[in-house]
C-alpha cells in the first residue's frame, strides 16, 4: 500500500513540532475523558436499569405468590423506599366509587420512632377527591410531586411532615384498567431528583401490585358466581347450606333459635310453560325483589329477630334461614308478610301475573341432630301447606311428622307392592234393572294383598297413591289387567253379547298426555272390543282441566269407548260439566241410594234419572244393597244397578263364573 | 483506588504546578502512569505519587492529601455536577456522603470499594465525622470537606480530634459550619 503524504511545512523546527505534540496530545486526552464519560454513563445506565428490574423482580414474585393486597403492598413499599433511601411509603385505597382515598394501614418507614406523628397522621387519613396529595392524585389520575413540603400549605400533613424532616414527597396512583384502586406516597428527607427514573420504577412496581388487585377480583367474583344465583343474585343452594350449617353449629345447648322456612311459588311452572321463561325469570326477579324489602322491613320492624339469608333453591324454591332468633312466633309473621309481598300482581309486558307461595316453616330443636333434618322437615311442612292449596303456612309439628312419616312409609310399601305385584282386581257384576235382571257387564275394583295386614280396600290406599303419584302406574296396570281379563272372559263367551268392563280412572291417570294413546295401546293389545270398554272418571278431571277433559273423553268416544261420570250427585254436580262433556252414563253415588228411605234422596234420584233421560245417558246406580232398593230403582227406571244385594266382587274366577249362570238361566 | 482519583490528582498537580509536573512525579515513583478513570489501581501508586510530591515539595504527607483533596471537589464538581446539584450547603453534600455519593460512585464503578463515615452531634455542637479506613487517608478526608466548604461558598472549620496515625482505633474529624 502506498501513502500519498500530507505536505507539511517544510521549515518545521523542535518548537513548533513541540507545540505541535503538546495539542495532540491534549486532543488524545479529551478524547480519551469523552470515551470515559460515554463508558461512565452506559454503565450507569446499566447499573440503575439491573438494579430497577432486580426491585421489580422482587415485588413481582412477592405479588405472584401472594393473594393478600396489603401484604404485596406493604412489600412494594418497603422495596421501593429501600431502593430509593426515602424514608415513608404509605398505601390509600379508593372507595368502589372512587370519591375517597382511605389510607389502610398499609405502610413503611425506615425509622418509625422518628416518623411516629407522621405515621399517626398518615396511617387511617381520609381523603376527599382533590384534597391533599393523595386526593390529587385521585382527581387528576397521574402523580404529583411536593419538592419542598414546607412550603406547599394545601398538604394537609405539612406541620408533622416538617416536624418529621421531611422534605419531599411523590404519590402515584395504581390503576386497573381505567380504575383507579389504590395511590401510593412517599416521603423522603432529601430531595428527589431522578423523576423520571422514579416514575419509571414505581409505575412499574405499581402495574405488578394492581395485579393482585386484578385477581382479587377474578376470584371474588368466581367465588360469588360459585356461590349466588346468576338470575336473582341471591345466595344459592350452597352457600345455604354453608350458613345452615354454620348457624346449626352455633345453636346454644338447647339448640333453640334457628329456624328454616321453605317457599315454593304455586302455579309458577303454569307461568313458565304459558308465556315463556321471560314471563317466569321477570316473576321470580320481582319476587326475589318483593321478599328481600318484605325480610328487611320484618327485621327492621322486629330486632329481636337476628339475621335472615334469603336463598334460592331450585327454580321456584326459596329458603330463608333465620338464625339468632328470640322469638318463635316471629317466622310466621315473616312468613305472613312474604303472602302479603305476594298479593299484588307482577307486571310483565302488560301481562299480569300473580304468584302465591306455600311456606313450610321448622323450628330447630335437640330432637335435630343436623340442619339437614331441619330443612326435611321444614320442606315437609311446605309440601303439607301446597295441599291445603296456595298462599298458606304450615309450622312442621310432630304429629305432622308422623303423618308424613308413615305416608312415606305406606308411599315406601306401595312401591314394594307395585314391584311384587301385590295388587288384585276384584269384579263386581253390573246388571240391568228392567224386567229381566241380567249381568251385563263388572266394575273393576282393586285390592292390595298386603303382605302383613291382608286384604285392602282402595280406601287404605288411593289417597296416598294419588299424592305419591304412584296411582299412575297402578292405574296403569289396573286398565291393562281388566282388559286381560275380560279378554279371557270373551275367549270362552259366544260372540253374542259380550259383557263390558267398567275402569275407574284416576283424574292423574287421566290427564296424563298420553293416556289415550295408552286405552288404545290397551285395547289393540289384549283384542278387547272398545264398546266393551266404560272408563269412569269422577268431576276431578273436569275441574283440573275441564277442556283437556272433553279432548280426552271426545278421542276414546271415537274409538267406541264408553264413558261414565261417577259418584255423580257428591261434590259439584255441575250441569256445565254433563252438558260440555261427552258421556254416556252417570253413575248414581251409592249414598244416594243407602238413605233412598228419605224422600230428599228419592228426589235426587229421581231428579238425576230425569235429567240422565233428557240428556240421553244410561244410569248405573251403585251401592244397592236391599231387595227394597233395587225395586224401587226398578220403579224410578234406573236401567243399571250393582250392589252387595246383587252381586259382591269376586276374584276373577269366581266373579266370572257368575256369567255361566246368566247363560245358563 | 479508582483511576478518576489518580485523574484528578493529576489534574490538580498540572493545575498547580506545571504541564510537566504530572510526568516528573510518574517518572520520579517508577509509574507507567496509565490511569482510566473506568479501572482501579493500587493504592500503593497513590501513595508513591503522594510520597514523591511530599518529598518534592518538601511538605509532610498529610498536608499534601490535604491539599489534594481541597483541590479535588472543584475539579469533580465538573466531572460529576450531578453528584453537587442535589445540595445547597457544604453540610448537606458531606452527609450525603454514605447515601448517595457512594451509591452514585458505585453505579459508575461497580466493586468501587468506598468507606464508610460516622456522623454524630458532639456535645459542643460540631459534627463528629468518624472514619475507619484500611488506607489511612483521613487527611485526604478532611480535605474533602474543606473543598465541600470552598464550593459551596462556606468556611468550614476541621479539627482532626482522633487518629490512627496515632494509634487511636478511628479517625474522627470536628466539623464547625459555624465558624
Amino acid at each position: 500500500m502506498k501513502h500519498t503524504p500530507i505536505p507539511v511545512p517544510a521549515e518545521t523546527d523542535d518548537r513548533q513540532l513541540v507545540a505541535r505534540l503538546r495539542r495532540l496530545l491534549e486532543q488524545e486526552r479529551r478524547a480519551r475523558r469523552d470515551a470515559e464519560a460515554i463508558a461512565e454513563r452506559g454503565l450507569r445506565e446499566l447499573y440503575e436499569s439491573q438494579v430497577r428490574l432486580a426491585l421489580l423482580q422482587r415485588i413481582t414474585d412477592y405479588a405472584n405468590h401472594s393473594d393478600d393486597f396489603s401484604a404485596v403492598l406493604h412489600t412494594a413499599l418497603e422495596e421501593i423506599c429501600t431502593h430509593m433511601g426515602w424514608d415513608f411509603g404509605n398505601a390509600i385505597r379508593i372507595d368502589e366509587r372512587g370519591r375517597f382515598a382511605n389510607a389502610c394501614d398499609t405502610w413503611y418507614a425506615s425509622d418509625p420512632q422518628r416518623l411516629f406523628t407522621f405515621i399517626e397522621a398518615s396511617r387511617s387519613l381520609t381523603l376527599a377527591l382533590g384534597e391533599g396529595l393523595s386526593g390529587r392524585v385521585l382527581r387528576d389520575l397521574h402523580p404529583h410531586w411536593i419538592d419542598d413540603i414546607a412550603n406547599e400549605s394545601w398538604f394537609c400533613r405539612r406541620e408533622e411532615a416538617v416536624g418529621a424532616k421531611l422534605v419531599s414527597a411523590c404519590a402515584f396512583p395504581i390503576m386497573l384498567g381505567d380504575e383507579i384502586v389504590a395511590v401510593i406516597e412517599f416521603f423522603s428527607s432529601k430531595s428527589m431528583v431522578d423523576k423520571d427514573n422514579i416514575l419509571l420504577t414505581v409505575a412499574q412496581a405499581g402495574t405488578q401490585v394492581a395485579r393482585v388487585i386484578e385477581r382479587e377480583r377474578a376470584r371474588d367474583a368466581l367465588l360469588h358466581d360459585a356461590l349466588h344465583d346468576a338470575m336473582t343474585g341471591l345466595p344459592n343452594r350452597v352457600l345455604l347450606d354453608e350458613r345452615c350449617r354454620i348457624a346449626f353449629e352455633r345453636l346454644p345447648a338447647g339448640r333453640q333459635g334457628l329456624a328454616i322456612m321453605v317457599i315454593d311459588l304455586d302455579g309458577f311452572k303454569a307461568i313458565n310453560d304459558k308465556y315463556g321463561h321471560h314471563a317466569g325469570d321477570a316473576l321470580l326477579i320481582d319476587v326475589t325483589g318483593r321478599f328481600e324489602t318484605a325480610i328487611g322491613a320484618f327485621l327492621a320492624a322486629n330486632p329481636g329477630c337476628g339475621h335472615a339469608t334469603l336463598a334460592r333453591v331450585g327454580g321456584d324454591e326459596f329458603v330463608v334461614l333465620l338464625d339468632s332468633l328470640l322469638d318463635a312466633e316471629a317466622p310466621a309473621l315473616l312468613a305472613a308478610m312474604l303472602h302479603e309481598a305476594l298479593r299484588a300482581p307482577t307486571v310483565v309486558d302488560k301481562d299480569q301475573f300473580s304468584a302465591g307461595a306455600s311456606i313450610g316453616i321448622a323450628h330447630s330443636g335437640l330432637v335435630y341432630t343436623d340442619v339437614e333434618q331441619i330443612r326435611r322437615d321444614a320442606d315437609l311442612a311446605m309440601y303439607e301447606a301446597k295441599a291445603e292449596g296456595s298462599g298458606r303456612t304450615v309450622t312442621f309439628t310432630d304429629a305432622l311428622g308422623s303423618e308424613a312419616r308413615n305416608r312415606m312409609a305406606l308411599e315406601r310399601e306401595m312401591r314394594e307392592a307395585i314391584r311384587d305385584r301385590q295388587f288384585v282386581l276384584f269384579y263386581q257384576p253390573i246388571f240391568s234393572l228392567g224386567g229381566e235382571r241380567v249381568l251385563r257387564g263388572y266394575e273393576a275394583l282393586i285390592r292390595w294383598n298386603h303382605p302383613t295386614r291382608g286384604l285392602l280396600d282402595p280406601g287404605a290406599f288411593i289417597e296416598a297413591a294419588e299424592q305419591s303419584g304412584l296411582i299412575v302406574f297402578i292405574g296403569d296396570w289396573v286398565l291393562r289387567q281388566a282388559c286381560s281379563a275380560l279378554a279371557r272372559l270373551h275367549a270362552r263367551l259366544p260372540r253374542h253379547d259380550p259383557p263390558f268392563i267398567s275402569i275407574n280412572i284416576a283424574p292423574q291417570q287421566f290427564l296424563q298426555p298420553n293416556f289415550a294413546q295408552q286405552v288404545q295401546r290397551v285395547l289393540i293389545e289384549t283384542g278387547v272390543p272398545p264398546e266393551c270398554l266404560r272408563l269412569e272418571v269422577t268431576e276431578g278431571v273436569a275441574i283440573i282441566d275441564s277442556e283437556r277433559t272433553r279432548q280426552v273423553l271426545e278421542e276414546i268416544r271415537e274409538w267406541g269407548v264408553l264413558t261414565s261420570l261417577d259418584d255423580f250427585g257428591t261434590g259439584y254436580s255441575s250441569l256445565s260439566y254433563l252438558q260440555n262433556l261427552p258421556f254416556d252414563t252417570l253413575k248414581i253415588d251409592r249414598s244416594f241410594i243407602a238413605s233412598m228411605d228419605e224422600p230428599k234422596s228419592r228426589n235426587i234420584i229421581r231428579a238425576i234419572l230425569d235429567l240422565a233421560g233428557n240428556l240421553n245417558l244410561s244410569v248405573v246406580a251403585e251401592g244397592i244393597e236391599s231387595h227394597e232398593q233395587g225395586a224401587a230403582l226398578v220403579e224410578m227406571g234406573c236401567q243399571f244397578g250393582q250392589g252387595f244385594h246383587l252381586g259382591l266382587p269376586l276374584d276373577e274366577t269366581s266373579a266370572f263364573a257368575l256369567i255361566d249362570g246368566r247363560r245358563a238361566a | 483506588m479508582k483511576g478518576v482519583i489518580f485523574n484528578v490528582l493529576e489534574d490538580a498537580v498540572v493545575a498547580e504546578h506545571g504541564p510537566d509536573s504530572w510526568a516528573d512525579l510518574l517518572d520520579a515513583a517508577g509509574l507507567d502512569g496509565i490511569y482510566s478513570s473506568l479501572g482501579s489501581y493500587p493504592d500503593a501508586e497513590l501513595l508513591a505519587i503522594v510520597d514523591r510530591a511530599a518529598a518534592t515539595l518538601d511538605q509532610p504527607v498529610p498536608q499534601v492529601l490535604r491539599w489534594f483533596g481541597r483541590k479535588a471537589i472543584p475539579l469533580l464538581a465538573e466531572r460529576y455536577p450531578r453528584l453537587f446539584e442535589q445540595h445547597r450547603s457544604a453540610r448537606s453534600f458531606v452527609t450525603s456522603v454514605n447515601d448517595i455519593i457512594h451509591p452514585e460512585v458505585r453505579k459508575l464503578y461497580a466493586g468501587a470499594a468506598c468507606p464508610h463515615f460516622h456522623f454524630h452531634e458532639l456535645d459542643d455542637g460540631r459534627l463528629a465525622m468518624a472514619y475507619r479506613s484500611q488506607r489511612q487517608l483521613c487527611h485526604l478526608a478532611q480535605g474533602f470537606v474543606e473543598g465541600s466548604g470552598d464550593h459551596f461558598a462556606e468556611t468550614v472549620a476541621v479539627e482532626h480530634i482522633s487518629c490512627v496515625h496515632h494509634g487511636e482505633p478511628v479517625c474522627r474529624l470536628a466539623l464547625d459550619w459555624a465558624a
